[in-house]
């Protein structure tokens, strides 16, 4: 049964279109250099948004301090890079190690207080890193890390294109889901599910919540981390600004755009707020105004996101779980 | 070691919030295969004793020994792993999950994998327990509902799934009855009664309402102000004067 669910959802004939296409996408015409730098980040932070939902979707904690995992694998990569070490396994590497310490500190305080007391704790640990990065001249105060060298995938292999930087992402983006997908229907998935939905019950059947709270906040975090080590090799640079609180708050309204819980939903969600942001911003300076009110039309008018547009047309609820 | 038979030992164990004192030096002992009842007018500390054996509270004083074993103190998820299964006064259930889900994730917290890193890929086969114990209480038919559209009564029936979904050796049921009219007390007790034997539980039973209890159990103790006033027999305790003047108050005369 998990199986079933985990190949129809990764490997289903709608999924195989959408990675076909996805994968076809740079074929098409109009994909100039600068349209594959922006499908790049449509889809790093849609990525992004679907490790979030892990956290706000399927276990209920919502994490306002996601910016600082996304950053800190931007920081280690591009230290790294700035090095000279060229490998991008080694940025991938250090990026995991870095991460996984500093969520495995966030996780331990922060899941020990549940609801808003957990949002304020990721959100504190967040501004902290910041605040670090932002005035340690060493890893370049408020200008960052600027101009590093592309990556290798292998010695004559550079990622260097925008192209290659594309279907790295696209790579990134699959093997996530299927990490996510797998996650979602295990014995942990449905214990997340039943921690988001009674904590206090889950205690009671034998379940130590605390620990799992731990657990879905490391992957979620390394997940995240390891989108952030990719954006140096698309941006060549890493900077303070990746961690401020906002990219925490735009995270989360990816995952509320695309539909909580459902893990493809926030993929589109996130992939929608950047090509939003782009369009919008290209005409007007104030386009958070425009966000906003598109954001608020989602909330009031499709409460489950993107995807809800399926339950609207009469469709099945998409939902974590069956 | 327990003694011959003992499965629960609580050892004059008191609770105290502050100044008010909710248990005091409650003692007593539940044997293999029993259904052992905690009776009391509301008020009288059932509920803070059965969160002092189920890991919510830590005595003040006092021991709670489960199999010869010191569990007071310990925490409700560990407590539960030893063999203690819980149901709650009020319905605690994951609303808005199905029925069968509901059941499946507490059935599979006994799983080879629940703990361990397969767990993140792995999901145990636990769906024949799961469905059968739907079927023993007669929800087999709403497995794909929501459990928060379940009535009232059915949600009550989950509930008992749920703890009996973890495999306990001692099951505590807090008021498993409360809010069924008449009829479906009967019913319901009846049937819990029916399947702890089948199963080979020992059952802690928390009530307000003696009459549910008479018929039930094998004994009986009585909680007033968070004192033990009586222990015994139903016979006995429904004779017992001090018990009667607890629930009435005192003689007029």
């Amino acid at each position: 049964m998990n199986r079933a669910l985990v190949t129809r959802a990764v490997i289903g004939p709608p999924a195989v279109i959408v990675w076909c296409l996805l994968a076809l996408l740079p074929a098409a015409p109009v994909m100039s250099k600068f349209y594959l730098l922006l499908a790049f980040d449509a889809l790093l932070f849609g990525t992004i948004a679907m490790s979030l939902d892990l956290l706000m979707g399927y276990t209920g904690l919502v994490s306002f301090g996601h910016a600082a995992f996304f950053g800190l694998g931007a920081y280690a990569s591009a230290i790294v890079l700035e090095r000279g070490i060229l490998s991008l396994w080694v940025c991938l590497a250090f990026a995991v190690v870095v991460v996984s310490l500093y969520a495995l500190v966030v996780s331990f305080f922060a899941t020990a207080r549940r609801g808003i007391y957990f949002a304020l704790l990721t959100l504190i640990f967040a501004e902290v890193v910041y605040t670090f990065f932002r005035y340690t001249q060493t890893f370049g105060g408020s200008d960052g890390i600027q101009g590093v060298p592309s990556p290798r995938l292998f010695a004559e292999v550079a990622i260097d294109t925008p192209l290659r930087n594309y279907y790295l992402v696209l790579v990134y983006l699959g093997l996530a889901y299927l990490a996510c997908r797998v996650l979602v229907t295990s014995h942990f998935g449905r214990v997340l599910v039943a921690i988001r939905e009674n904590e206090d019950r889950a205690r009671f059947l034998g379940y130590n919540v605390q620990r799992y709270k731990m657990a879905v906040c490391m992957i979620s975090a390394l997940l995240t981390g390891l989108g952030g080590a990719l954006y140096p090799g698309r941006s060549a640079f890493a900077t303070p600004d990746l961690m401020l609180w906002t990219v925490s708050g735009e995270f989360i309204i990816m995952v509320m755009i695309g539909g909580l819980g459902t893990l493809a939903g926030p993929i589109v969600g996130g992939a929608f707020f950047v090509l939003l942001q782009e369009k919008v911003s290209s005409y007007v300076d104030w386009y958070f105004i425009v966000i906003g009110l598109v954001l608020i039309f989602i909330v009031l008018f499709m409460p489950r996101g993107l995807l809800g547009i399926r339950e609207l047309l009469g469709g099945r609820r998409w939902r974590a779980t069956a | 070691m327990a003694r011959d038979g003992v499965v629960l030992e609580v050892d004059s164990v008191s609770k105290s919030f502050g100044a008010l004192a909710a248990l005091s030096k409650v003692s007593f002992a539940v044997r293999q295969g029993q259904v052992f009842s905690v009776i009391g007018p509301n008020g009288a500390g059932k509920s803070t004793l059965f969160n002092v054996i189920s890991g919510l509270h830590v005595p003040t004083v006092g021991h709670v020994r489960f199999n010869g074993r010191e569990i007071a103190g310990l925490a409700p998820e560990a407590i539960n792993r030893l063999g203690i299964a819980k149901t709650f006064q009020i319905t605690n259930i994951f609303p808005e999950i199905s029925v069968f889900e509901n059941v499946r994730v507490a059935a599979q917290s006994r799983a080879r994998e629940s703990g361990r890193l397969a767990s993140l890929w792995r999901l145990p086969d636990v769906e024949a327990g799961a469905a059968e114990l739907l079927h023993a209480f007669g929800l087999a038919a709403r497995r794909d509902e929501l459990a928060e559209n379940l009535s009232h009564g059915e949600q009550r029936y989950l509930e008992v799934c749920l703890a009996l979904a973890t495999s306990p050796t001692l099951l505590l049921l807090d008021e498993p009855t409360a809010g069924m009219t008449p009829g479906e007390t009967k019913d319901a007790t009846a049937l819990i009664r029916k399947i702890a034997a089948a199963r080979g539980l020992t059952v802690l039973l928390i009530e307000h309402d003696m009459s549910v209890v008479m018929g039930i159990s094998d004994r009986v103790a009585v909680l007033h102000f968070g004192e033990k006033i009586a222990e015994g027999a139903p016979e006995q305790i429904r004779n017992d004067p001090q018990v009667i003047e607890a629930y009435l108050g005192p003689p007029e005369d």
